[in-house]
């Protein structure tokens, strides 16, 4: 007797049907070898799971369990845990929560699918489209928040929604916008103390500020395997007019734009920056700013709230840019920094009591906004943040957190119009997102950068690799477009 | 060839006593010298400062009248052979004895010539592409011999080289090492703690314990006139009997005992009055173990007879000891060297 | 007359008693081999069968189900520009940092079975890399080779031999981050093979050596003519594990440099895990871990073989 997936949802996981022409779950596979099973990649999340799992089976109070990222800004977790746990009391429900690396989310995340145990709650800071086939639909709740506080923002509704299977995968409620960060004082140096409005401009001013300074002050933009430099690469990449892939999810990165902003890459790197900028992790490019080294990035706030606390008087001196125009004509565009994104694995018993937390959440927008020191922005119109966040005298336009001036911020007020996803002006989707975790784009723009290839070539080498990566997963039927 | 001297030549490996006490010894050219001791007399210890691979504490080396104490092994032309042969196990035969022309510097024509020269002279031509563990304990000794050889030293340095073979062929190894010396006529120095070797390979032996010398000279000397009581009981199997009168130790050999009844006093001959414990018949001998009484107390004394000679006496017998005198050594009895009469 | 029965029931029972059992040969070798048997199962052949299913699949990590698609993704992972960077640089990398190990395990070798004041000390020192997780000795190299707090730039700095504001980027240029997966690897594969060196040094009769000596044979003859002989086959076996360890690892690439500059580190542990693991496609992830197989299979059967074959004393 050959058990399917009890929850298998028709439209979704389409059991492959290969040449050995039988059908496989990986949970039979699994459970046919019951002890041996430790010996499974997952050994250490068994035995997590096996620690907190048994608990779901009492009957009595309910349970929560909720995995999510370290916050870039730590006084989040230190007010999210308490909250969380009272709504908890008062809802007959033991929550716990478990903070990670964000690194370490989708490792974690696959083990504990692989597992069939663990969380029921898992936040992403990026689109966890992989895992579409493996999570519980959340259109009850998408629709829920939206009839409350207006529709999802485009790109936030892009992100946690598959066009291709009309799927809600996951629940976005929050994302941090992605400004440009500068050091005013030697933006001024070089006549420009407003900071740069384009990616022309940037390149001029931190070459300037790199010769005046002897090559000790240096431009910012990585080319790293991390995630900043995969958002940089991507801004760029829009404002220049190209894309990974259009509307349709057909694959669209050999474009003139794209040579276009590549090249601008390797002539920026051999302007303004040194070989540090290959090597750097998440972290490097914030510390660079803050250390007198880098005079501007692309990043979200949170560096500068850190600064605000330990180095006040270089906090002082970073300001903030909107996204740089590229192409004439072209909209200048920024990635959403981080957007927010739950899922609940279709193996957790607790599915409904998560459900209501999300909505609580929602609720609550003001508070996470400016809990996070408005880090976070909601996605959904008309929260109880809209007023507080953008309204005229509202926190954006005078920071509750002490910025010098307290209109530092108000750049950020129109973020919503230029905040897109990864995989704009397409949805985000498993094909997306491996691209995005093979840093395929970062290391096209170092290809270039380090002269192993004419942009031309390192685009082409990237468009092979992409389209391998469509090719395989629109045959899993979880990617559309044909191109 | 060449004479290696060693002169008061010390090693002391820290702590408690020295390995080696000061010796003076000459090994003449062509001489065939065995240094003979119990173990731990520091006599392999001597021949390692000879070969340079311990320095001395103290003293001298000398190799054709140089000093070569500043010397490295390879440079003192010397050949060694050790117990366990140290044949390369990775080595064919043929490199083995090669190996020493090849740190030369030869060519491999002329290699190849003395090396089968070499492998001629023992009788292994036959095994040169056999490697050490295909060999038998007889055969490897050759190859080692034949590796020390090839190289044509001043000095050849053996250090126990039978004591890894059975005693089987020990006796035919023996004979074997002798005729090879005597082709080859090189200064040979040979470690032993087997007195039969020594006896049988020796134009000369050294006798060392506690690491000084006690006596040097030919197989003769050492048998017949030991220089003092250490050497008498080490050397002769069994040992030569000490008993004490007058003050002295008298030191007479197992085989140089005649019993008699009721012998009376003689000039050229001393008598003792004995009792017989026990006759063992060992084949080609017979040992009679007696006890000798007198006013000292009682000793006991073995004496040693060929089979063939008959014996009246049999257990519990009293019987005389008759030793003529010239074949009598006088012991100073505190000391234990060689007195007068 | 009935005492003939009642004496064998008394030996029937006695022989089955678990105590006689365990006294057996034949059954005490398999329980105490068990424990063994099932670690290797477990841990090893397991997970190995999973791989291989998996590089035959379109299995995915976000998935239940799989069906098995043959060798297409092979197929896909040759293809991949990346793989083949991967697959020779794992190549390139676990030679060039076996050699650095075999050169220097062997002076470590020597060091380790000398005889000196404060050996104690100095062994500790040289074990030390060994008892470290390589995630948490790779953190630590990452701090030192960090582009802004690395304390080798301070020190650079300080001594003048470069500019105190433009430090070098010791992972962010290909020769020189290339050369720090290679000192990590090698770093952290050296202390076992200076010990396995050590116990190799201290089983060679020294009288070989000796004899060599007397022989005529200068340092490097006696070394290279006599001592790397003997031990070649005991080094056999600790490069054996240094290829292991360094062709399988992913840690120190993903952890210093992530695969960068550009793909210039990326291995097939690296490549693989993003691939399988973070980018969710399970089955080329398998697919690439794949390709280690053969490799590593190679490698040890040929190193086996050769260090049977070598003579021992």
């Amino acid at each position: 007797m050959k058990k399917l997936p009890a929850d298998n949802t028709p439209g979704s996981a389409k059991v492959g049907e290969g040449l050995l022409g039988r059908k496989v779950t990986r949970r039979d596979f699994v459970k046919t070898g019951s002890l041996l099973a430790l010996g499974a990649s997952s050994f250490p999340t068994i035995l997590t799971a096996c620690a907190t799992g048994s608990s779901t089976t009492k009957s009595g109070p309910k349970t929560l369990k909720i995995l999510q990222w370290s916050h870039f800004v730590p006084d989040y977790d230190k007010w999210f845990d308490p909250w969380v746990k009272q709504w908890g009391q008062d809802n007959n429900t033991t929550v716990s929560v478990d903070h990670i690396t964000y690194s370490d989310i989708p490792t974690r995340t696959a083990s504990e699918m692989n597992a069939k145990s663990g969380h029921d709650l898992i936040l992403w800071i990026v689109p966890p489209s992989q895992y579409e086939q493996s999570t519980v639909d959340m259109s009850d709740v998408v629709k829920k928040v939206e009839q409350k506080y207006g529709p999802q923002l485009n790109f936030a509704k892009l992100t946690n929604f598959n066009p291709h299977t009309n799927r809600y995968f996951g629940f976005t409620y929050s994302f941090a916008p992605d400004p440009g960060d500068y050091r005013k004082s030697l933006f001024q140096q070089v006549g420009m103390p407003d900071g740069p409005t384009t990616w022309d401009e940037m390149l001029t001013a931190v070459t300037q500020i790199k010769s005046k300074t002897k090559g000790a002050v240096r431009g910012g933009i990585g080319f790293s395997p991390e995630p900043d430099s995969n958002m940089a690469a991507r801004a760029l990449i829009w404002s220049f007019g190209g894309a990974e892939q259009d509307k349709d999810s057909n694959v669209t990165i050999n474009s003139d734009a794209v040579v276009g902003a590549v090249d601008y890459m390797a002539r920026l790197f051999k302007q303004a920056e040194t070989a540090e900028v290959f090597s750097w992790n998440a972290a490097s490019n914030n510390q660079g700013l803050v250390a007198g080294s880098l005079s501007f990035i692309l990043n979200s706030i949170s560096a500068y709230r850190t600064a605000q606390a330990s180095k006040p008087d270089v906090a002082n001196d970073i300001f903030f840019s909107k996204p740089l125009a590229g192409a004439s004509g072209v909209k200048a565009l920024a990635s959403e920094h981080v957007i927010q994104t739950y899922i609940i694995p279709k193996f957790s018993k607790n599915q409904d009591i998560a459900k209501e937390f999300l909505l609580y959440l929602v609720d609550h927008a003001s508070d996470y906004v400016y809990q996070s020191k408005l880090y976070e922005f909601p996605v959904n119109p008309k929260t109880n943040a809209q007023d507080k966040l953008y309204g005229p005298g509202g926190w954006l336009d005078s920071d509750p957190y002490k910025s010098n001036p307290s209109s530092k911020l108000q750049v950020l007020k129109d973020a919503t119009d230029w905040s897109v996803n990864v995989g704009y002006p397409g949805p985000a989707s498993p094909a997306i997102g491996e691209i995005f975790d093979k840093n395929i784009l970062p290391s096209m723009m170092a290809a270039a950068a380090r002269g192993q290839k004419t942009p031309k070539q390192a685009v082409a080498e990237a468009e092979q690799q992409i389209k391998a990566i469509f090719t395989s997963w629109r045959q899993k039927g979880l990617v559309g477009g044909s191109s | 060839m060449a004479e290696v001297e060693v002169r008061e030549i010390r090693k002391s490996f820290g702590g408690g006593n020295p390995a080696v006490d000061g010796i003076s010894l000459t090994c003449k050219n062509g001489e065939y010298l065995v240094l003979l001791g119990p173990s731990g007399c520091g006599k392999t210890t001597l021949l390692r400062m000879i070969a340079g691979l311990e320095a001395p504490t103290g003293g001298d080396v000398l190799i054709g009248g140089k000093s070569v104490r500043a010397l490295p092994p390879r440079a003192r032309k010397i050949a060694m052979v050790f117990q366990s042969y140290a044949l390369y196990p990775h080595k064919k035969v043929v490199q083995n004895i090669s190996f020493p022309l090849e740190a030369q510097g030869m060519s491999a024509q002329e290699r190849m010539e003395k090396v089968k020269w070499a492998a001629g002279l023992l009788g292994i031509d036959h095994l040169l592409q056999r490697k050490p563990r295909q060999l038998s304990g007889g055969e490897r000794q050759r190859v080692a011999l034949a590796r020390a050889l090839v190289r044509e030293p001043q000095v050849f340095l053996l250090d126990e080289p039978l004591s890894n073979l059975d005693a089987k062929l020990r006796a035919s190894a023996r004979l074997e090492l002798k005729q090879f010396q005597q082709r080859v006529g090189v200064s040979t120095i040979y470690v032993t703690h087997d007195q039969v070797e020594a006896m049988g390979l020796g134009d000369r032996i050294a006798v060392l314990n506690q690491g000084r010398l006690q006596q040097v000279g030919t197989p003769e000397e050492i048998y017949h006139h030991p220089a003092n009581t250490f050497v008498a009981t080490f050397v002769g199997s069994p040992p030569m009997n000490l008993l004490e009168r007058d003050g002295k130790l008298i030191g007479f050999r197992p085989e140089n005992i005649r019993l008699e009844k009721n012998a009376g006093s003689r000039d050229d001959a001393t008598v003792f009055r004995g009792h017989v414990l026990r006759v063992e018949n060992l084949g080609s001998d017979r040992y009679v173990y007696l006890r000798v009484k007198d006013a000292h107390g009682d000793t006991n004394v073995i004496a040693k007879f060929a089979i063939a000679e008959p014996l009246e006496f049999s257990n519990d017998e009293d019987a005389d000891l008759v030793i003529r005198n010239r074949n009598i050594n006088f012991f100073d009895r505190d000391s234990g060297q060689k007195a007068a009469a | 007359m009935s005492e003939p029965a009642v004496h064998r029931t008394v030996i029937i029972d006695e022989s089955f008693r678990v105590h006689h059992l365990l006294d057996r040969e034949s059954v005490l070798g398999p329980v105490m081999l068990s424990p063994l048997l099932i670690y290797l199962v477990a841990l090893i052949g397991l997970p190995l069968v999973f791989v291989f299913i998996y590089a035959f699949s379109d299995a995915t990590t976000g998935s239940d189900s799989f069906g098995f698609v043959g060798l297409q993704t092979f197929q896909t992972t040759l293809e991949d520009p990346v793989f083949r960077i991967a697959l020779r640089n794992t190549v390139v990398f676990t030679v060039l940092a076996q050699l650095v190990v075999i050169v220097l395990a062997t002076v470590l070798g020597f060091v380790l079975s000398a005889d000196f004041r404060g050996k104690w000390f100095v062994r500790f020192l040289i074990l030390l890399p060994w008892t470290t997780p390589v995630a948490l000795s790779a953190l630590a190299w990452l701090w030192m080779l960090d582009s802004l707090f690395s304390p080798f730039n301070w020190i650079l700095g300080n001594l003048h031999v470069v500019d105190q504001g433009t430090p070098v980027a010791w992972l962010g240029q290909d020769s020189l981050a290339v050369g720090s997966v290679v000192a990590l690897q090698a770093w952290r594969t050296l202390p076992l093979a200076a010990v396995i060196l050590m116990a190799g040094l201290t089983s060679i009769p020294p009288e070989l050596s000796e004899q060599a000596e007397v022989d005529g044979a200068g340092f490097w003859r006696r070394f290279f003519d006599i001592t790397m002989p003997l031990l070649a086959p005991i080094m056999m076996v600790a490069i054996l594990f240094g290829i292991v360890a360094t062709f399988t690892d992913m840690a120190a690439v993903y952890i210093l440099t992530r695969g960068g500059p550009g793909n210039a580190t990326q291995v097939l542990g690296s490549w693989s895990f993003y691939t399988g693991i973070q980018g969710g496609s399970l089955a080329q992830g398998a697919a690439i871990g794949i390709f280690m197989f053969p490799v590593l299979l190679g490698v040890c059967i040929l190193m086996l073989r050769r260090a049977s074959q070598t003579e021992v004393v």
